[in-house]
């Protein structure tokens, strides 16, 4: 792994709350939360549903307001969604009355990046082969599985060529085997691309093949319970010494228990 | 999320996957049968119709033959009234005027209803203003208020029109507006991460969601509006189909009034089914399982 000093991502003593206009109270969803990320890292955030890991990448993203604290980008307040940030959503959130093609055209469309029509095609053609989806350029989402769905949300986010890539659960709707095979996919574009990649799941086994660092964060209120390196050499997916290692083993037990009382209480319902 | 049911397999790796069946008797009898049963079951209909009608000790003035009725049908929508007769028997002029009345409202509705639902659906406070009013007209039988846009507007086509569009107006405004809000939260939370700004919003997620929620709207305003368009003409005027239906009844011609009755069916079914069609055509993806 290159170490690179520069912050790409920093959050400090970032707060969200929500009101719950009904109850007259505020839902704090993260708690004072501190994390920096080095450019070119791939953080993975664990933690059980309802902890407030969509919060921390929906304000890293730009979509909701920061409550107290701050999220610097490069070192700039983050005010509003921008095209240095791209997000790969749990539902894929593609437009349905759009081909494959169109909705990875979408980010061009939405904002004017300066680009002609070829170096745009050229683009949209580079996604496409990155994702494996050449062949199906006008196909309509419905027409197609949720793997591929998830790929063509994948292109988009590539489209504009970000430099950082925010994934929330983007796998949690696929099927196990597909699964696998996306997140292997996953690992080779954030390879290929040396973007820097925030990312979410509920799945230890894919935060420690996927992360250089696990973030485990505590449920309500979210707060980091613990930052786990994990430093097998890439690629990971398809090599089989890493899955069979005494060091994953430990990894996932030591991971698991973190994760373990705090997914206790959602079961509880607090 | 993903049903296996909705995949469609493409050629993907091995080109034997897919395989040339032809025409088989059994593919075009699983396409044309749909056709064939309705039509056969229609034919026997009618057929039955006409064996009781002609057999039966069955009054005339109260159940014609279905022979009569399509012959005062063919008769009716061939020919028209001579040129300054002041009453017209032939059903084509009467249906002339109403599908005239019945589009013009229609169309009256639609540039009043779209925007209305959309803006109700996209800004709280005309939301706030506009909706008890709505919902108090829409929940309002509209043959209620026929007696009161006589007296304001006399029995004119103006009254009959503005019947029509009383009644088509408010599904087109509720469905718009609920299109608007019910547009999914995650698709327009992708369009922001990806730029867009509040009028792209609209036009490029919004308004596209919320199509065939206003077609929706269309067709139950297609429904109302004729139930507006007879309602109009029965009360007040001297001219369309509810008129000739009144007419025929008065004066005995039982044949005639069965025959504007069917060429209303004819009329809403082919109107509901173009817009049935308009919206699988501009919204594949909604995926609406059709009664």
């Amino acid at each position: 792994m290159p170490i690179i000093e520069d912050k790409i991502i920093v959050a400090d003593n970032l707060s969200i709350s929500y009101d719950l206009h009904r109850e007259r109270k505020k839902l704090i969803a993260l708690q004072n939360i501190s994390l920096e990320i080095k450019k070119g890292e791939f953080v993975v955030l664990v933690g059980p549903s309802g902890c407030g890991k969509t919060s921390f990448i929906n304000a890293v993203s730009g979509l909701i307001p920061k409550s107290e604290g701050s999220v610097k980008v490069r070192g700039v307040e983050v005010t509003a969604p921008g095209p240095d940030r791209a997000m790969v959503f749990q539902d894929y959130a593609l437009l349905p009355w759009r081909t494959v093609e169109s909705n990875i055209r979408l980010p061009y469309e939405l904002q004017n990046l300066g680009l002609s029509e070829e170096e745009k095609a050229v683009r949209v053609k580079k996604s496409l082969e990155l994702v494996d989806l050449v062949g199906f350029e006008k196909s309509f989402p419905y027409e197609l599985s949720g793997g591929m769905k998830q790929r063509v949300g994948i292109a988009r986010a590539l489209a504009t060529n970000p430099d950082i890539l925010l994934a929330d659960e983007p796998f949690a709707a696929i099927d196990a085997m597909t699964r696998e095979a996306m997140q292997a996919e996953m690992e080779r574009i954030v390879m290929e691309t040396g973007q820097t990649c925030v990312f979410i799941t509920h799945s230890i086994d894919e935060a420690i093949l996927l992360g250089d660092r696990v973030v485990v964060i505590s449920y309500r209120p979210g707060k980091i319970k613990e930052i786990v390196d994990v430093d097998f050499p890439r690629p990971r997916m398809n090599n089989s010494e890493v899955k069979t290692s005494k060091k994953y083993a430990e990894l996932r037990d030591h991971i698991w228990n973190l994760v373990k009382d705090e997914a206790m209480q959602t079961t509880r319902g607090e | 999320m993903a049903k296996a049911t909705n995949e469609i397999q493409y050629e993907t790796d091995d080109p034997n996957r897919i395989q040339d069946v032809g025409w088989t008797l059994k593919e075009v009898w699983r396409r044309t049968r749909g056709f064939i049963v309705t039509s056969v079951n229609l034919i026997i209909f009618f057929i039955l119709w006409e064996i009781i009608t002609t057999y039966g000790n069955i009054n005339s003035l109260f159940l014609p033959k279905a022979s009569a009725m399509f012959q005062e049908l063919w008769v009716g929508m061939t020919t028209r009234a001579p040129e300054g007769a002041v009453f017209s028997g032939s059903i084509l002029d009467h249906f002339l005027h109403s599908f005239k009345n019945l589009m013009t409202g229609l169309a009256i509705a639609c540039a009043i209803g779209i925007p209305g639902g959309l803006l109700m659906g996209g800004n709280k406070y005309v939301e706030s203003i506009l909706s008890p009013y709505v919902w108090a007209l829409a929940s309002l039988p509209r043959i209620a208020l026929v007696p009161l846009f006589i007296l304001f507007l006399g029995f004119t086509t103006t009254m009959q029109v503005t019947i029509i569009v009383l009644s088509a107006v408010f599904p087109i405004i509720i469905n718009a507006w609920a299109g608007v809000k019910t547009t999914e939260k995650s698709l327009l939370a992708a369009a922001k991460v990806f730029g867009a700004n509040r009028v792209q919003l609209y036009y490029k997620v919004v308004l596209p969601y919320t199509l065939p929620f206003i077609i929706s709207g269309i067709q139950q305003g297609i429904g109302r509006g004729l139930i507006g368009v007879v309602i109009a003409e029965l009360f007040g005027g001297s001219n369309g189909l509810g008129y000739l239906i009144q007419r025929s009844a008065d004066t005995f011609n039982t044949a005639m009034t069965f025959a504007v009755l069917l060429l209303l069916i004819v009329m809403s079914l082919s109107l509901i089914n173009f817009t049935r069609w308009l919206e699988a055509k501009v919204a594949p993806w909604r995926n609406v399982n059709h009664l």
